[in-house]
């Protein structure tokens, strides 16, 4: 990496360098740089604007990146405050010995212990005439002293109980302020709390901000944590009245507050979680780096939004970069003739290339720094929208808007970077001008650089093979993917020797879209697991061997065009499509930003579609026949029974659960806590959850499910279960994995073997899945607390759904139909698919801007062509016309082209290859998608059109030619 | 042949604009063109020439007077109705050619065609024919880049021949030309005149000039002598 990065700062560091000589002591290339920029301000404004994009997409990506992890590192702050260890005892009467034990001796770098105790519970309003009743089946009861809470860490503020008052007595309680929003409760209410099959009543003395250890969270899977403080030992009055005698008691916890403040104390977690562990050996508690937990996921999740959307923006970025490529390219061009008339007198090719690229440098420094500044703004809007797709779901995460002053000056750079090199490169093609060819305005010869090009030919073919071998033996996707495009795009120069150039170009580019396209089925192994920059890379070679085999064959369209004015009324479309087949390089790069961009959206938008689709299917499998899901409160648990005589109940299965931690034998990776189910024959009743993959010797997904009932070494999981954080999966379990279940309390590991996997998205949270007799001797805290319902003939899923929920209030019911949970998970992942075309759409608008800017030029450029067809008789709205049809032609090829790769490359990533977890997917064409986008952009890009257009029309003949002449 | 004006102007005023500051380019213009005539109009650099040609054609506006073609007041007609006429009546020569890059010699030259609705077909057939004539029978698929700059003129040339234009106009049609390029040019522009096309050449050449049926010299924007080309020259031009 430092070598890549050495090797692009280098000429970096030298463009700088040589621009900051010639500005300062080349005052003859300065002056030109300079008054070329003012001598058309409009124009430099456009370059401008086109240049600014790419930068601002890049600053964004980080933008988002730092708003994550921000807002994930504030949950250190609202969530744990002066915590950074917790201690989890499973039984309160446990919790004096593991106090004797930490108390015993000074424990170095800690500042503070609390002692609390919790337990789940479902809260809710009082009955109340005329008020809606309201109810929270994930709530923590919780007792903990205040005085000492508030003297915990150190830092009253921090612990969000500065204000709270003295600990509760009686009925009294304090709730934090998560609660309240959610019963809109406030001082002086009733809130009702459900656990222990039995109903306590407490009148609300205050509400504490959701902060510290008022906003600690141990119940739901969501950000929020609904707390109610109430009287030390009501828990264990309620617990000892237990009617249940399977009801989990209440957890004790030792909160720990490491030296340091909120953020800094989570630097002594190594030593004194050391400390800890040995402390509390044999006492039967779970120990947690609370804090730094947190902070890792923060700076886990924060990067690798901050790759995704950096990926993402890529293709942006490319597309800004060719539109920066054209811009030169045509200012060039335009002043050629000039450009020739300097090296006539004396300007040496290097003076031209500097004086050309200082010029450049000038626009470039302007772009970066406008667009630095506005991908704050870009950033700010995807933020906005990603919160949006978060508060939809129950992992909910309410963003802090953060930029880091680096953020800013990395994306400047790498804008700059991006810019100075693209106007470099196009200045070096200018400085090879010949003179005498540039000041007649006469094109270069087809073989002016033969020689050159055989070399980069012969070159290019040794490299493509290379990568392509090296890529395919080290199962390494993108040399895998690029290397054979690579070696036959290099071809083409070698055999166009032998045959003619349409052949040369064609077939090697026909070969090369074939590998693009179908690599990923024919090397599964290779593809397996492939990030978004294997589809970035993917998307690159597609979309560049179809533009070359589209501009070398769009020949056919002279016929049509032909045919068009044959009648007389298509001179337009003649004079429409004559410039961007006569100049294909400038087509080709207009083609290239708008295909690419396509390319993306369409194939974001077919996965959406898919997905979406899949829906029924995803839910009938997961099901094994049962509809409703319903999770209750441990503390306040059911028995199958119970469940099953409620009415429209027709069977049921009753699931244990618990939170073991797993981690992946081979694998690097740190352990991670997921949930654990254990089943048992009733599961299997109905039918089986389907498999996506199993182990050959089990002829059937059932034979797998009662094998893993027989044996305690085996289990199915998710193939998921480790991906952590959000975003694409990262590991894979797959069959035949070795998996190490720990149990927090005790420490002790077992072993157990993939037998077969689920589906990967495990959209309903089962996690493992092993025999219900299994669980106890993995872990030692574990409740029935899920149950599978079939709902009686004739009953609705949903309205059984929902009356269980509302009748089992008592025991913290939450229950769903395996279609709605598959529904929310799935309509999160489209949202989030959603805000990624979003994201790409500004690629779009580069790709419109750019046409518009280029259109503006082209009418300049060709002022005397337009003067001239007027005054042979072509009238103003021809030639309007004629404009706008010519945008149509590239946007609706380019457009074309995108869909049809997009469509192409999803279609056989979706049916045949393995990349999503081995399931073969039936695809779908997203028709709305489509119509939608192919409207939106070809009427984004007569729009942007229609203005130089117009000005063309206007142009008076004899003022054109006299210019001319 | 009946001699009857295919041009009538009168009076005709330019002014040209730029910011505060005007300038008069043509200050009352009078001049009648007959059907047939082959009309040469000299005078030094920057006297108004080519601003007489383009207003006297409908190409630029006038800001007073007016102009008659076929008994038609041009600067009354609507943009569109303009162009048309343009299109059905008058061909077009200039000093640098003025080809579309992006096309070839034959389809340059058909353009006039297809825009006066002539078939795709019958105008690609005429267009070769017309490259035939002018000499470029075997360039009618380059680019203008590819030819000299004689050739390029040829096509012009050929272009505004083809529709069989009632009057043609050529602003310094051999200025960029060597003198026998110049000379094969001008023989070409001959031959449409002998063949009963109005033709009216804005030239420095005298010995171009010299060649007409009548000369006008434009001086200040205003025409200050016309006859005879060699009465003309020998008193105007010395």
């Amino acid at each position: 990496m430092r070598l890549l990065i050495l090797l692009l700062a280098t000429p970096l560091l030298v463009i700088a360098a040589l621009t900051v000589f010639d500005f300062a002591f080349r005052p003859t290339f300065r002056r030109l740089a300079v008054r070329n920029v003012r001598r058309r301000k409009g124009e430099a404004v456009l370059v401008v604007l086109g240049s600014l994009l790419g930068t601002a997409i890049i600053t964004s990506s980080f933008v988002v990146g730092d708003t994550l992890n921000a807002s994930i590192r504030d949950e250190a702050r609202t969530r744990l405050g002066p915590i950074d260890e917790t201690i989890l005892v499973a039984q309160p009467d446990g919790l004096p010995a593991v106090l004797a034990r930490l108390t015993a001796t000074p424990i170095p770098d800690i500042d503070g212990l609390l002692p609390a105790l919790t337990a789940p519970v479902s809260a809710a309003t009082v009955d109340a005439p005329g008020r809606q009743r309201l109810a929270e089946p994930n709530a923590a009861m919780s007792e903990v002293d205040f005085n000492a809470a508030r003297g915990f860490g150190r830092d009253p503020a921090a612990t969000g109980f500065a204000a709270a008052g003295p600990t509760p007595s009686g009925t009294e309680a304090v709730i934090n302020q998560d609660l309240a929003d959610d019963l809109h409760l406030g001082v002086g209410d009733q809130v009702e709390a459900y656990l222990y099959g039995t109903r306590v009543a407490f009148s609300v003395r205050g509400v504490v901000p959701r902060l510290g250890v008022a906003g600690f969270r141990t119940q739901g899977d969501d950000q929020h944590a609904r707390n109610l403080f109430v009287a030390p030992g009501t828990l264990v009055r309620l617990a000892a009245a237990a009617t249940a005698g399977t009801a989990r008691p209440p957890s004790a916890l030792v909160f720990v507050s490491n030296v340091g403040g909120v953020f800094d104390g989570a630097r002594a977690t190594p030593p004194v979680f050391r400390e800890l562990r040995a402390r509390t050996a044999g006492l039967n508690a779970e120990l947690f780096q609370s804090k730094q937990d947190v902070l890792d996921r923060a700076k886990e999740v924060g990067d690798r939004f901050a790759t995704l959307f950096g990926l993402v923006g890529a293709f942006t970025v490319i597309a800004g970069v060719l539109l920066l490529v054209n811009i030169v390219v045509m200012l060039a061009e335009e002043r050629k003739a000039e450009l020739g008339m300097l090296r006539a007198l004396g300007f040496k090719r290097n003076h031209l290339v500097r004086a050309f690229g200082l010029e450049g440098n000038l626009y470039a420094i302007v772009a970066a720094s406008l667009g630095a500044v506005a991908g704050v703004g870009v950033g700010r809007v995807v933020v906005k929208a990603t919160e949006a797709i978060f508060a939809s779901g129950n992992r909910d995460l309410s963003l802090r808007f953060a930029v880091r002053p680096v953020s800013l000056v990395i994306g400047f750079l790498i804008g700059l970077a991006i810019c100075m090199l693209t106007v470099w490169g196009a200045s070096v093609r200018i400085g090879r001008l010949n003179v005498i060819r540039a000041i007649r305005d006469l094109p270069e010869p087809e073989s002016s650089h033969r020689r050159d090009r055989l070399a980069l030919g012969v070159a290019g073919v040794l490299l493509g093979v290379v990568a392509a071998v090296v890529g395919i033996a080290g199962r390494s996707p993108i040399p895998a993917l690029i290397g054979p495009p690579i070696a036959l795009w290099s071809l083409v120069p070698l055999v166009g020797r032998l045959v003619a150039h349409r052949l040369a170009v064609s077939v090697p580019c026909l070969l090369a879209l074939t590998w693009g396209v179908a690599a990923f089925s024919v090397l599964p192994s290779v593809f397996d697991g492939s990030d978004v920059s294997v589809f970035l890379a993917q998307g690159v070679v597609l979309v560049f061997t179809s533009v070359w085999l589209v501009v070398t064959n769009d020949d056919g369209f002279h016929l049509i065009a032909e045919r068009l004015s044959a009648s007389g009324r298509g001179l337009a479309a003649r004079l429409a499509l004559a410039n961007p087949l006569a100049k294909r390089f400038r087509t080709a790069l207009l083609l290239g930003m708008y295909s690419l961009v396509v390319f993306v959206l369409v194939f974001l938008a077919s996965f959406a579609d898919v997905f979406q689709a899949q829906a029924p299917r995803v839910a009938r499998e997961a099901s094994a026949g049962y509809d409703v899901v319903l999770d209750v409160n441990p503390s306040s648990p059911l028995t199958a029974d119970d469940v099953v005589h409620q009415a429209g109940v027709a069977a049921v299965a009753p699931l244990v659960q618990a939170r073991p931690q797993y981690q992946l034998q081979g694998s690097t990776g740190l352990a991670q806590q997921q949930t654990l189910t254990g089943f048992d024959e009733s599961l299997l009743e109905r039918g089986t959850p389907v498999l996506a993959h199993r182990d050959r010797r089990f002829a059937s997904d059932s034979d797998a499910w009662r094998a893993v009932l027989r044996d305690p070494a085996l289990a199915i999981v998710p193939g998921g279960l480790l991906s952590r954080g959000g975003g694409p999966s990262r590991t894979t379990v797959a069959v035949g994995a070795l998996i190490t279940v720990i149990d927090p309390a005790s420490g002790r590991r077992h072993d157990v073997t993939v037998v077969a996997t689920t589906d990967e998205a495990d959209y309903v949270r089962s996690g493992m899945f092993v025999a219900a007799t299994t669980v106890p001797t993995l872990i030692s805290r574990s409740a029935q607390s899920r149950f599978y319902i079939a709902a009686a003939p004739g009953t609705d899923p949903t309205q059984l759904a929902r009356r269980l929920q509302g009748d089992l209030l008592v025991n913290g019911a939450k229950a769903d139909t395996f279609r709605t949970l598959v529904d929310q998970s799935l309509s999160r992942q489209n949202d989030f698919l959603r805000l990624l075309q979003g994201y790409l759409a500004l690629g779009l608008v580069i790709g419109i801007a750019g046409l518009g800017v280029v259109m503006v030029r082209a009418v300049r450029e060709r002022r005397r062509e337009i003067g001239m067809l007027r005054a042979i008789g072509f009238s103003s709205r021809v030639v309007r016309t004629a404009f706008l049809l010519e945008a149509a032609f590239i946007a609706g090829q380019g457009v074309a082209i995108g869909m049809a790769l997009g469509l192409i490359t999803s279609f056989s990533v979706i049916s045949h290859s393995s990349i999503l977890g081995g399931e073969s997917l039936p695809f779908t064409v997203p028709w709305t998608a489509l119509a939608a986008l192919a409207a939106a952009s070809l009427s984004a890009s007569l729009l942007a059109v229609y203005a130089p257009a117009a000005q063309a029309s206007r142009i008076k003949p004899a003022v054109a030619l006299r210019i001319a002449d | 042949m009946a001699a009857y004006p295919i041009l009538s102007a009168r009076g005709v005023r330019k002014i040209y604009r730029t910011g505060a500051q005007e300038v008069e380019a043509l200050r009352g213009i009078d001049l009648d063109v007959d059907a047939g005539e082959l009309l040469m109009v000299m005078g030094p650099s920057g006297n108004g020439k080519t601003t007489m040609l383009n207003c006297l054609s409908g190409l630029d506006d006038i800001d007073g007077g007016s102009v008659l073609v076929d008994g038609e007041e041009i600067h009354l007609m609507p943009d569109a109705r303009r162009t048309e006429h343009r299109a059905r009546r008058m061909g077009f020569i200039f000093q640098s050619f003025n080809l579309i890059p992006v096309f070839t010699a034959s389809e340059n030259v058909e353009l006039p065609l297809l825009v006066n609705g002539v078939n795709g077909r019958e105008a690609r057939y005429r267009a070769k024919a017309m490259l035939r004539i002018v000499g470029l029978g075997d360039r009618a698929g380059h680019r203008p880049t590819e030819l000299s700059g004689g050739e390029q003129q040829r096509v012009a040339i050929a272009r505004a021949l083809v529709a069989r234009p009632a009057l043609v106009w050529a602003d310094e049609p051999t200025g960029n030309l060597d003198s026998q390029t110049a000379e094969e040019v001008f023989q070409l522009l001959l031959d449409v005149h002998r063949s009963g096309q109005t033709l009216i050449i804005v030239t420095h050449d005298r010995t171009i000039g010299a060649r007409g049926d009548r000369l006008v010299q434009v001086r200040d924007g205003r025409i200050t002598a016309q006859g005879p080309p060699a009465q003309v020259l020998a008193e105007h031009f010395r």
